[in-house]
């Protein structure tokens, strides 16, 4: 019940990621989005975030199931009365809790815009060429994460 | 330091006064010397740590907002630690000292907190003054132990890092007791725990089957709040020792500035008698022609 329930919440939500949310609950969705080195959100009323999980992209609005996601390489985006942002996150989690409160800590997350596609392709090209020549076990599987996560950027950073 | 040296010192010297000869004015002048140079490096440790404790404040405000928020699952689902759990001690400190009371703070903490607990624990200590102060009591405990920590701001790297060692280090261990200074103000530290709860005890957490999440997730989440928990521990830390730092150094500086004036006293007023008493000669040996 429990899974239909929120693989009915998780559809829902993303057909409707490109318009605005209406005034979904009497609380707000309260946002705390935060890096080690940096607080992006800090408690923050917002109207609907879109994470990427690892199982699966999901939109989260106030009142959504309390739940812990896993978060892969990809955008996260923040939509607000004001406007949106996105931001691009190298891996974290997500966990909503049942007062409508939603802590995101990743890794790293910078806005998309400040990406420079010309280096993502770079580095793109000098991962792939490492994780071929890679003797290691160990590094082989390191460069083989790097790649994945320049891959969703560059992805992310045409895709906008 | 300097405040436990003067009182003797300035005791011995206004007793001898009235005995004093030229040969101690070369003493006192030497004196002097070192303690105006000791004087003037306090001064600039002081103030690169008044510099650091800007930076570290700064990047504690953003840690404990991420590590704070991180952990809030385990208030959030009022989770307590299971009966029988393996516990173990972080200490978290650093190899650098002239820091006041930063790092015996901690070391007495942990050891209030292990006599609760009855039975012994093990403990693994960040930064070398850590592990010379908990070796003084519990050597057979302390299981791991890292260095290179406190000269610049600990970043998440060096968190992760540690987390992986000591997880990948079989030391046996299902729950984590974290202990830091916690950096209540400017001039104030406290020693605090953070609770790293195991997967076990999360899952048996009364509000936590509200959460929905896959299996294989929690075992990443929990690799996750460990290493958050920790980078949040050693950055606080930090900020709290180049406070305590500024402090110390600050003291230091007085008490040399102190001692400076008082021994430069003493050395105006012995030149002035060794004057006076050669004077005195003069006279005596003219008035007798």
């Amino acid at each position: 019940m429990n899974f239909l329930a929120r693989s009915v919440r998780a559809v829902r939500p993303v057909r409707m990621v490109r318009s605005y949310a209406t005034e979904a609950a009497s609380a707000g969705l309260r946002l705390t989005f935060a890096v080690p080195h940096q607080t992006i959100f800090k408690d923050v009323s917002v109207t609907q975030v879109n994470i990427a999980a690892v199982s699966g992209d999901m939109g989260i609005l106030a009142s959504h199931v309390p739940s812990i996601e896993q978060l892969r390489p990809g955008v996260i985006e923040v939509i607000e009365a004001a406007g949106s942002k996105k931001f691009f996150v190298s891996g974290g989690f997500a966990t909503m809790n049942p007062d409508s409160s939603l802590n995101i800590n990743a890794v790293e997350a910078f806005p998309v815009e400040e990406f420079s596609a010309e280096t993502v392709r770079h580095n793109l090209a000098e991962a792939q060429r490492q994780s071929n020549s890679a003797s290691t076990e160990e590094e082989k599987l390191a460069a083989k994460i790097e790649v994945e996560v320049l891959e969703s950027l560059q992805a992310a950073i045409s895709a906008k | 330091m300097f405040a436990s040296r003067a009182q003797p010192v300035a005791s011995v010297l206004s007793a001898g006064v009235q005995t004093r000869n030229m040969g101690t004015l070369r003493e006192i002048q030497l004196r002097l010397n070192a303690i105006k140079n000791i004087g003037k490096i306090t001064k600039s440790m002081k103030m690169i740590a008044s510099t650091k404790v800007g930076k570290a404040q700064r990047a504690m405000e953003s840690a404990r907002v991420y590590g704070s928020s991180s952990a809030s699952i385990y208030k959030n689902a009022n989770t307590v630690p299971l009966e029988n759990e393996d516990k173990v001690y972080i200490v978290s400190s650093s190899d650098r000292g002239l820091c006041g009371g930063i790092h015996s703070s901690v070391a007495k903490a942990t050891r209030r907190m292990m006599a609760a607990d009855g039975a012994s624990s093990n403990v693994i200590v960040l930064g070398d003054k850590a592990k010379n102060q908990m070796s003084r009591t519990n050597r057979g405990d302390i299981q791991l132990s890292f260095n290179q920590i406190g000269k610049a701001i600990p970043t998440f790297a060096e968190a992760c890092a540690a987390a992986d060692t000591i997880k990948t280090s079989g030391v046996k261990f299902d729950t984590a007791t974290i202990v830091y200074n916690e950096f209540t103000s400017a001039i104030a530290y406290e020693a605090t725990p953070i609770n790293v709860y195991s997967p076990e005890a999360l899952k048996a957490a009364d509000a936590f089957a509200a959460y929905e999440l896959d299996d294989e997730v929690l075992e990443n989440y929990n690799e996750f709040l460990f290493a958050n928990n920790i980078y949040w521990g050693l950055v606080e830390g930090h900020a709290s020792e180049m406070s305590a730092k500024r402090t110390a150094m600050e003291n230091a500086t007085k008490n040399a500035g102190e001692m400076v004036d008082r021994l430069t006293m003493t050395y105006n007023r012995s030149r002035q008698a060794a004057i006076t008493s050669e004077l005195v000669d003069i006279i005596t040996g003219a008035s007798a022609l």
